[in-house]
């Protein structure tokens, strides 16, 4: 069976609690790199909320936005990397592939989005936090880059899953972390290539836009705008 | 503390045994003793088992992804190597009433509560001088023998025994056990503490409506919703209920969007959101709301009878608030007459409507008069027990109500008074549990002080923080992952809501629930506490609980008692309907006249201190008690993107007048103390007022807490609420001054936070 993944992202649901952020991190074994290093720039967020302020002070007005990858299908990441280790796989995600990334970090400069974060040394949990990490995922050494996989580990288990039960996946029945924990359901994921699906109904929305879309990336994530 | 003693002492015998095992094997880290599986799980397949997350007071129920793994741990003084289920990630309970299967941020970093590095492990005692940090290690049966030979004389004492048993609010039976521990001991106090406090709005809710709770707000039906200063989908009341419902308020329901206005002085994530965001002065949100009432019963768009008793409450309302005319409200709380009028006709004619107070509004000394004249206003608009409004999640009878009022209830400014002057009884012995007053109350409290002078304390906290390194004792409990847990939800459900979880795994220290320690040391104080105490263990007192449930409409059918508490277990509480059910009732004192309006007054001369100060409950730590936590302390801050540290927010022209730039370290100085931290000047903040986060600058919290940023806490006023006694935590005022260029402020965002809509970058 193939599929399409994709994502909506209500805008008017989004409150920023970033619940999202710390979701991603559990679930996918993402290291913390301590005060020195966030502050030169090498914290790793496969998702991150940003802000955009208007107005000033009283008339003051705030949009959030979480940006994880886009998953775009005219990916600018893809074609840079020398190794092929940054590639499109059967369905549709732009995939990396660890142990081929020799660390060039073309990728990150390419990608319009931010969404590629590169690892600057071996990750180190203080005993017992390594207890935390989740055995589905692989964890990235240094020298790697690394990026949002649409949770690609929950998608391989639920279509196990489906296999096992000899049945079709159904819309919903799983989630990426991120979607899982929203508190205001912001967030909605599913398979593109079906047209009753949540997500494609959503992404037909007349608030649906494409984050820079005009650059021509073609994201799988669809934003849809806030109404005031 | 000095860390090192703390290792020196307390490794002793642990660490030392793990290393000569794997040293003659000659295999590194993994050959030690194999104990026997505690659990039959297959590698790599996940089992699901409930929980409750206890991050905050709101009681989200959990789904815990449980698989199978490896871990370091100490039995019976052996330490050795388990194969156990582990918990490897923390869901929602999708069944639970209140989150629906969502989590917050915060509750999402709770694995690292109980795999936190700087867990205490085994039962401490203190050897060095307080606060030294220097302790040996002692076991479970010292421990607890020492804790009943130091209750034993007090609790033969007739009149005042002298015992204070200080812990977080409690909402399930460990409040019922702590209390009827307590009731063995002649004159003793159970003395609830946390900073974020709602002490005053559960006082004006049983004025105004009878109940002294929290209210649930039914947004998802709302079209017209104002929050006066409430971060009610970050930090407040129930913040992921909340959440859920404000996303169908704006999207879930076809051709209806409601709409969102936020008043307060600094921008938090909540009001980011908000189609309109106003600033009123502080202390001035009663007037506003009063204001707004008065429109509404001027123009005749309601009648001020409508109101019935919450009207009452509030001076001159029967005869139309003729004091509250949009312009004088104005000129007190700086928002437009034009403003307070639309708003008014706005609330009056997208019904549904709901106004909602909470936070820094209420942490003025004025505080009551605020949270008395909202609900005022919530009762002329009918929103109070309506759909789209506000109401009260009812509570089973016979279950320990959260909140309850009770006669008599000492702060812990009281207690420390209590304990530097003996009067009026000297305090003999403190218990601490999941309190921190040492960190969360302002200097003048004496708190610090105080429990220097008490002669015995004993602290069951799973970590070392400012207030446990004053024990004598530590008996660390289990973490929340490890434990029985029973919670019932003061808001965010219409249902009555048990939430129950038994362990979702095996304790991975030589710690125990404090629950049992205290049956335990019940039971061998013999007499009069064995009886108070029956029960075998806790598990045996929340079976016996929630047994009774059984009879009514609810989650769970069940043919035997048998079944019914294993289908409780497994489903994670118990939710339904039950008769007799009562939400707290507070009848209002038959002497209870109309109050007047009343002035907030600020700690510090206007002169001086310039800038009104604003601690808010940060977004990552919310009281400070995550701040031990790597995850949130690496989540950058929404508004600001910092990370790792405090900071200081300034409005951004005022900023400029002061020639204060963005990372330059600022000094903020109020009549009680000083402090540092790096600026961040904001377009959301009014130009004087002066807002840091609470939750950094913790002098002993662990390695990721300990010694980062700085706590606002430390430079507040004692002043409090006039009616309720509460901490008016808003009510300080500061002056500020640049230090120097380099505040080290660590943002995630690179770019200056005024960002135009098109840059997207990092
Ligand atoms: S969890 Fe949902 S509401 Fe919160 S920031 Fe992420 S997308 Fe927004
Ligand atoms: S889809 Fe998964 S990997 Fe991507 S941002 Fe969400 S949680 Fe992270
Ligand atoms: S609101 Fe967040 S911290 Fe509070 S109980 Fe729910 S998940 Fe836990």
């Amino acid at each position: 069976m193939a599929h399409r993944w994709g994502m909506v992202i209500d805008l008017d649901r989004c409150t920023g609690c970033e619940a999202c952020v710390v979701a991603c991190h559990a679930e996918n074994n993402i290291a913390t790199v301590g005060e020195k290093q966030a502050a030169m720039g090498r914290a790793i967020h496969w998702i991150r909320v940003e802000r955009h302020w208007e107005g000033e002070f009283p008339n003051v007005r705030v949009r959030f936005q979480p940006i994880p990858c886009q998953q775009c299908d005219d990916a600018p990441c893809e074609p840079v990397c020398p190794t092929y280790a940054s590639y499109q796989n059967a369905q549709g995600l732009n995939a990396q592939i660890y142990n081929r990334c020799i660390g060039t970090r073309y990728c990150a400069n390419a990608c319009p989005y931010t969404g590629r974060y590169f690892n600057w040394f071996n990750p180190s949990w203080d005993k017992p936090l390594q207890l935390q990490l989740n055995p589905d995922v692989s964890i990235r050494e240094s020298g790697v880059m690394e990026k949002c996989t649409f949770c690609f580990q929950r998608i391989l288990a639920a279509e196990a899953n489906a296999q096992a039960e000899k049945r079709q996946l159904r819309d919903g029945e799983f989630s990426p972390a991120c979607v899982q924990s929203c508190p205001s359901e912001a967030m909605v994921f599913g398979d593109l290539d079906d047209p009753q699906s949540e997500v494609s109904r959503l992404s037909r929305s007349d608030r649906g836009v494409k984050l820079l879309g005009e650059v021509g990336t073609f994201p799988k994530v669809t934003y849809l705008t806030r109404e005031s | 503390m000095k860390r090192r003693t703390f290792l020196i002492f307390s490794a002793a015998s642990a660490a030392g045994a793990l290393v000569d095992v794997t040293h003659k094997k000659g295999l590194p880290g993994k050959e030690m003793i194999r104990f026997i599986p505690e659990t039959k799980l297959v590698p790599g397949v996940a089992v699901h088992r409930p929980g409750i997350c206890t991050q905050c007071p709101a009681g989200c129920g959990l789904d815990v992804r449980v698989m199978e793994g490896h871990a370091e741990v100490v039995r019976n003084g052996q330490a050795g190597l388990l194969r156990m289920g582990l918990a490897k990630k923390l869901e929602g309970n999708p069944e639970h009433p209140v989150n629906l299967g969502k989590l917050c941020a915060r509750g999402q970093a709770g694995l690292q509560v109980t795999y936190n590095p700087d867990r205490i492990g085994h039962p401490l005692k203190r050897v060095g001088p307080r606060g030294s940090g220097e302790y040996i290690e002692i076991s479970w049966e010292a421990a607890i023998g020492e804790l009943t030979d130091r209750l034993r004389p007090l609790a033969s004492q007739v009149d005042s025994s002298g015992l204070v048993f200080l812990t977080q609010p409690l909402r399930g039976q460990r409040q019922v056990l702590i209390e009827r521990f307590l009731s063995v001991f002649a004159g003793s106090a159970h003395v609830p503490f946390e900073f974020f406090d709602d002490a005053v709005l559960r006082e004006a809710n049983g004025l105004s409506f009878g109940h002294y709770q929290l209210p649930t707000y039914d947004l998802a039906n709302s079209r017209y919703v104002v929050s006066l200063g409430a971060d009610f989908l970050g930090t407040w009341n129930s913040p992921v209920a909340q959440s859920l419902a404000y996303g169908t308020m704006r999207q879930g329901r076809s051709g209806v969007r409601g709409r969102f206005v936020q008043v307060e002085t600094r921008m938090t994530q909540t009001g980011a959101n908000a189609d309109e965001w106003l600033s009123a002065n502080p202390g001035s949100e009663g007037n506003l709301a009063l204001g707004l009432a008065h429109v509404l019963i001027n123009e005749h768009l309601r009648s001020a009878e409508s109101a019935a008793s919450a009207g009452d409450l509030i001076e001159g309302w029967k005869d139309g608030l003729p004091q509250y005319s949009s312009e004088a409200v104005a000129w007190k709380t700086g928002v437009p007459p034009a403003t307070i009028r639309r708003l008014a006709r706005d609330l009056s004619a997208h019904q549904p409507a709901v106004v909602i107070v909470g936070g820094s509004p209420l942490a003025q000394t004025n505080g009551l008069f605020t949270a008395l004249a909202v609900n005022a206003l919530n009762a002329l608009l009918g929103s109070a027990n309506q759909p789209g409004g506000l109401q009260f999640s009812p509570y089973a009878a016979g279950f320990a109500a959260p909140a309850e009022p009770r006669k008599g209830v000492l702060s812990p400014n009281e207690l420390a008074q209590q304990i530097l002057t003996g009067r009026p009884s000297p305090v003999q012995a403190l218990l601490v549990y999941g309190a921190n007053p040492a960190f969360a109350t302002p200097p003048g409290w004496q708190v610090k002080e105080s429990l220097e002078k008490v002669p015995f304390i004993a602290s069951f906290s799973n970590f070392v923080d400012e207030t446990t390194e004053m024990a004598d004792l530590l008996l660390p409990d289990h973490s929340y992952l490890e434990s029985w847990l029973d919670h019932v939800p003061e808001s965010g459900t219409n249902e009555v809501v048990i939430g129950v979880a038994p362990p979702a795994m095996e304790p991975l220290h030589n710690t125990r629930a404090t629950p049992d320690v205290l049956i335990e040391t019940a039971h061998r104080l013999g007499g009069r506490a064995a009886q108070a105490l029956p029960w075998k263990n806790y598990e045996e007192m929340l079976r016996s609980t929630v047994l009774p449930l059984r009879h009514f409409p609810g989650s769970v059918a069940a043919g035997s008692d048998d079944d019914f508490w294993k289908k409780v277990q497994q489903q994670g509480g118990w939710w339904g309907t039950t008769t007799g059910q009562t939400s707290k009732s507070a009848s209002r004192p038959a002497s209870f006249s109309p109050v007047k309006e009343q002035q907030p007054e600020f700690d510090g001369s206007a002169k001086d201190f310039p800038f009104h100060f604003l601690p808010f409950a940060s977004q990552q730590f919310y009281d400070g008690r995550n701040a031990n936590l790597p995850w949130l302390q690496e989540m950058p801050d929404v508004l600001t993107t910092a990370m790792w540290g405090s900071w200081v927010e300034i409005n951004l022209q005022t900023a400029q007048e002061l020639q204060i730039e963005q990372g330059d370290l600022v000094e903020v100085a109020s009549a009680h103390g000083v402090l540092q931290a790096p600026a961040v000047p904001s377009p959301g903040i009014a130009p004087d007022v002066i807002a840091m986060p609470v939750g950094q600058g913790h002098a002993q919290y662990g390695r990721y807490a300990t010694g980062r940023g700085a706590n606002p806490i430390s430079i507040l006023g004692p002043q409090r609420e006039t009616n309720t006694g509460a901490l008016a935590w808003a009510s300080t005022r500061v002056r500020i001054r640049r230090v120097g260029k380099n505040g080290e402020l660590c943002l995630f965002s690179t770019g200056p936070i005024t960002w135009g809509e098109k840059q997207l970058k990092r």
